[in-house]
């Protein structure tokens, strides 16, 4: 035992020092989203973490800038030749990690690689609106899109990391390539991992052409629970610490000293779903609008921001999240929480009180309820019992329950489900799109539902809307479509938007400075590199103490040699005497 | 002695047992509510093309005998498939997960069933005394509590008082060092899920180990070899604890087969890249190919050690053939 002791002790002093000579390294901490994979062509989707490793290594065309407008990365500038033909110049003096130039050869060469094999499932929604790719000199490349696309910039180009020609031509088998040692033009130079989950070790890419970063390591860790992420940043272990801490955890971290908590709306948001699908197995009532906009008076969003989130959700009116600023229609009306007003406008749609207190519709149909709330967010069950609680004031028997979200996802691909609150998660992009695609009509088909609707909503005036905000390169022009956009979802009352609960991200302020500002989260899912860019040792000062940590492993040591000697001389005493009977 | 007819059946057996366990594993994923593809798109924008060209990679759009059949002949020449979330090959998840699970779970077993025997020994012999009553109460209370949870308490007491890591296998370094501080490094990683694992492994131990030993106490042969004059010492260690061994013996063959799969709870805690882990994450997304190659090790492992215990057996008590 002593000897284990002895073993320990020195060796712990050696492991701290040497990383204390002058070198600096940044080491974050990310949970919950898996890291599987090295290779942007292996990347499934589920690799809700593989963005760090990627954005650390890889640039792209275009990047966002702290408040989420595209700025440039590898892309210096951009003109648009026509609506579906744009030029861009690229910077002249980034290099690869192993000396090469890069060249618009290599951009070619990536969006054609992603173009040309539509198995490589992830990358192909953000090629999926180019036609083609053209380098027209050593230093400009042409995009061609197959129809005006205003979401090239803020979603599509963000998730292509360009990758060198010079290595990838000779790559045989492109989803199976495992890419063991990545080459980009990224910040952070690959040194290596400890495989899907673990960690990623790089070190600082001093040739990098937006300048060097001011760390000389970063360390990227992979935690399987919140928890034991809040311990590692409280104790030093890691030096950031994301993506999304949970409401219950957030004043521990802000409690401690050297700890502080960055919290900025993120790009998702939770809702309250209405299943309004005409051939939908749910309850047939809550195809009747005016059902709809009665429950929507029944729902205060402001209140389960503050049941849920401790207040720290921001609630919000339209189903694009509050983090996308520009886009979000400021004067769309909001249903007042008032559940007289509820109950009298089921009464007069006919929806009157049976004996047992619960309403029935004209047709007979009672007016029962299931309010589902998947497994991985069960947090949500207490949005989801309040709001049961409201509508069992007036007349509804609503009963809330945590399904698991296999059997949900099944649910909603059967249009079985009445109603249940979920996310919808837009990851790097900062393009509206997305929140409003799954409205379109083609999204809902009869059962088993391929497509992303689970409202089954059907209006042909929104499809021509949508198909029109997508090609609105002009942003203004844009804006005021997707304001129409909103006003008529908040008219058929559908969804009920609840909040955006913001990503709370903790750094250890003690150590480090140079948070970028903005209104999007620091490390905001692979949207830019800035963190990783900007971020900076507040003082010139060495990452851990040595002494504490020998002191309290000694006295482990001493403590466990006496409780050994202690139970050692009772078992020989006791052996002298005599035992005590059977 | 162990005869040639004895040890074919008893292979036999085991293929067949294997055989089945693949068959039923297969089927029991898929009845799993949700695939891995309707799992996926809530966060992406997957367009209906992408969805139908992750579900023929996957195999999931032909029949089921059809993918049973392709399974049922690729394990058996040794191909475990692609696990769905990283594309790598499963045996390359499945057998580092295991070396670094066997690493946690045999040191704690071996700690555990040494205490579990130590402390039953101890409470059978000086059964209704103070030390007794407070072992086995202590003991008991520790292997009741959800290990989750006891491993989130000794996680904030080892990080926050002991300055111990928080996680994972191996400090983060980088320069390269040494076999010897390499392994006070693991050990000192090892420190919390060791702790945790023994303190919650230890009850069901004692427990076996004092009742056997209890049972053996009564029998006839004991009260005549101390009426012989046979040493304390003697009357335990070579009357007492031989018989009794045997129930301890079946238990330990037990949880060593099933400990390959790993604890899950500890592993999630202290995020120790190992067997528990691999599985828990692969349900949550559904990979089929890296759950179906996972628990054919464990099944393998729970049936390799059995095996070895019904051989050892007959060497044990001869009574056994």
């Amino acid at each position: 035992m002593t000897l284990f002791a002895l073993v320990i002790t020195p060796t712990a002093i050696q492991l701290r020092s040497v990383s204390a000579q002058q070198e600096t390294t940044f080491t974050m901490g990310w949970a919950a989203a898996p890291m599987d994979t090295l290779s942007p062509t292996a990347i499934t989707l589920y690799d809700g973490g593989a963005y760090l490793i990627m954005h650390a290594l890889y640039d792209t065309l275009v990047m966002s800038d702290p408040s989420g407008n595209p700025v440039a990365d590898l892309a210096a500038s951009w003109t648009y030749k026509t609506p579906t033909t744009i030029d861009f110049k690229l910077v002249q003096d980034a290099t690869w990690h192993d000396g090469q130039p890069f060249t618009s050869d290599d951009v070619a060469f990536t969006i054609n690689m992603f173009l040309n094999n539509p198995k490589l499932a992830y990358m192909q929604t953000y090629v999926s609106t180019i036609k083609s790719v053209q380098a027209l000199d050593k230093y400009t490349v042409e995009i061609q899109t197959k129809a005006p696309d205003a979401t090239l910039l803020d979603y599509r180009l963000l998730g292509v990391y360009i990758l060198p020609k010079h290595i990838w031509q000779n790559v045989a088998n492109y989803s199976s390539y495992t890419n063991d040692n990545p080459v980009g033009t990224g910040p952070f130079k690959f040194v290596k991992w400890g495989g899907p989950n673990t960690y990623v070790q790089y070190d600082a890419n001093t040739n990098y052409f937006l300048g060097k970063p001011n760390v000389d390591h970063f360390v990227l860790r992979y935690f399987t629970s919140y928890n034991a992420m809040a311990l590692a940043i409280q104790s030093g272990e890691i030096d950031y610490a994301g993506p999304l801490f949970p409401p219950a955890i957030v004043p521990t971290l802000t409690s401690t000293k050297g700890i502080q908590v960055v919290t900025r709306p993120d790009q998702r948001y939770y809702y309250f779903c209405f299943n309004a699908y005409a051939q939908g197995a749910g309850n047939p009532v809550l195809r009747d609008k005016n059902v709809r906009i009665a429950l929507s008076h029944a729902i205060d969003n402001v209140q389960l921001a503050n049941t849920v989130w401790n207040g720290t959700a921001t609630p919000q009116n339209t189903v694009i999240p509050v983090a996308l600023g520009q886009w979000v229609n400021p004067n769309t009306p909001k249903y007042s929480f008032d559940l007289k007003l509820a109950a009298q406008i089921l009464d007069t749609a006919g929806y009157k009180a049976g004996s047992d207190g619960i309403r029935v519709s004209p047709t007979g149909v009672r007016m029962t309820l299931k309010i589902e709330v998947p497994s991985n967010y069960a947090e949500e069950y207490r949005a989801a019992q309040q709001i049961a609680s409201w509508w069992n004031q007036i007349g509804i028997d609503a009963k809330a329950q945590i399904t698991d979200v296999g059997a949900l996802a099944d649910e909603v691909a059967a249009w079985k489900h009445d109603t249940f609150i979920w996310v919808w998660s837009a990851g790097a992009s900062l393009d509206p799109d997305w929140f409003v695609s799954m409205f379109v009509s083609t999204e809902s088909k009869p059962a088993p539902n391929p497509g992303l609707s689970d409202s089954g909503y059907n209006n042909s005036t929104f499809d021509a809307l949508y198909q029109l905000q997508i090609t609105q390169v002009d942003a203004a022009a844009r804006r005021s479509t997707l304001y129409k956009m909103q006003d008529i979802l908040h008219q058929d009352a559908v969804y009920v938007p609840i909040y955006d609960p913001g990503a709370a991200q903790a750094i250890r302020s003690d150590r480090w400075t140079g948070i970028p500002e903005g209104t999007i989260p620091p490390e905001s899912q692979g949207a830019s590199n800035n963190l990783l860019r900007n971020i900076k040792p507040a003082s010139a000062i060495a990452i851990g103490s040595t002494t504490m940590d020998t002191t309290t492993l000694a006295i482990v040591a001493v403590v466990v040699v006496v409780i050994v000697a202690i139970a050692a001389i009772v078992m020989t005493r006791r052996r002298k005497s005599q035992p005590t009977g059977h | 002695m162990v005869n040639l007819a004895y040890v074919a059946r008893k292979v036999t057996g085991l293929l067949i047992t294997v055989f089945l366990v693949l068959t039923f594993n297969f089927y029991l994923f898929r009845v799993l509510p949700g695939n891995p593809v309707t799992l996926l798109f809530r966060g992406v924008g997957l367009s209906a093309e992408q969805i139908r060209e992750l579900t023929s990679q996957f195999g999931l759009d032909q029949p089921l005998w059809v993918q049973y059949s392709a399974y049922i002949r690729n394990t058996l020449s040794g191909n475990l498939g692609i696990s769905f979330q990283s594309r790598a090959p499963v045996l390359n998840l499945v057998l580092p997960s295991l070396v670094n699970t066997a690493i946690l779970l045999s040191v704690a077993s071996f700690l555990s069933i040494g205490a579990g025997i130590f402390i039953g020994i101890v409470s059978a012999w000086r059964r209704g005394s103070k030390i007794d009553i407070t072992a086995s109460a202590t003991t008991l209370v520790l292997y009741s509590m959800p290990t989750f949870w006891l491993g989130l308490v000794l996680l904030f007491i080892g990080v926050i008082y002991l300055h111990l890591p928080v996680g994972g296998m191996m400090t983060i370094s980088f320069v390269t060092i040494g076999a010897l501080p390499q392994l006070a490094d693991l050990t000192r990683h090892m420190i919390l899920p060791l702790m945790t694992l023994v303190l919650g492994l230890t009850g069901q131990y004692v427990l076996v180990m004092k009742g056997a030993l209890l049972d053996v106490f009564t029998e006839d042969y004991m009260v005549t070899a101390r009426a012989k004059g046979i040493s304390n010492s003697k009357l335990l260690w070579d009357h007492g604890f031989r018989n009794a061994v045997l129930p301890m013996m079946s238990l330990v063959a037990l949880n060593l087969g099933l400990s390959i799969g790993g604890a899950v709870q500890t592993e999630t805690v202290f995020s120790w890249p190992g067997m528990g882990l691999l599985i828990y994450r692969a349900i949550l997304a559904r990979d089929y190919p890296v759950l179906q190659g996972a628990f054919l090790v464990v099944t393998v492992a729970v049936i390799l050690t059995n095996f070895v215990a019904d051989m050892l057996y007959p060497l044990l008590d001869p009574r056994v053939t």
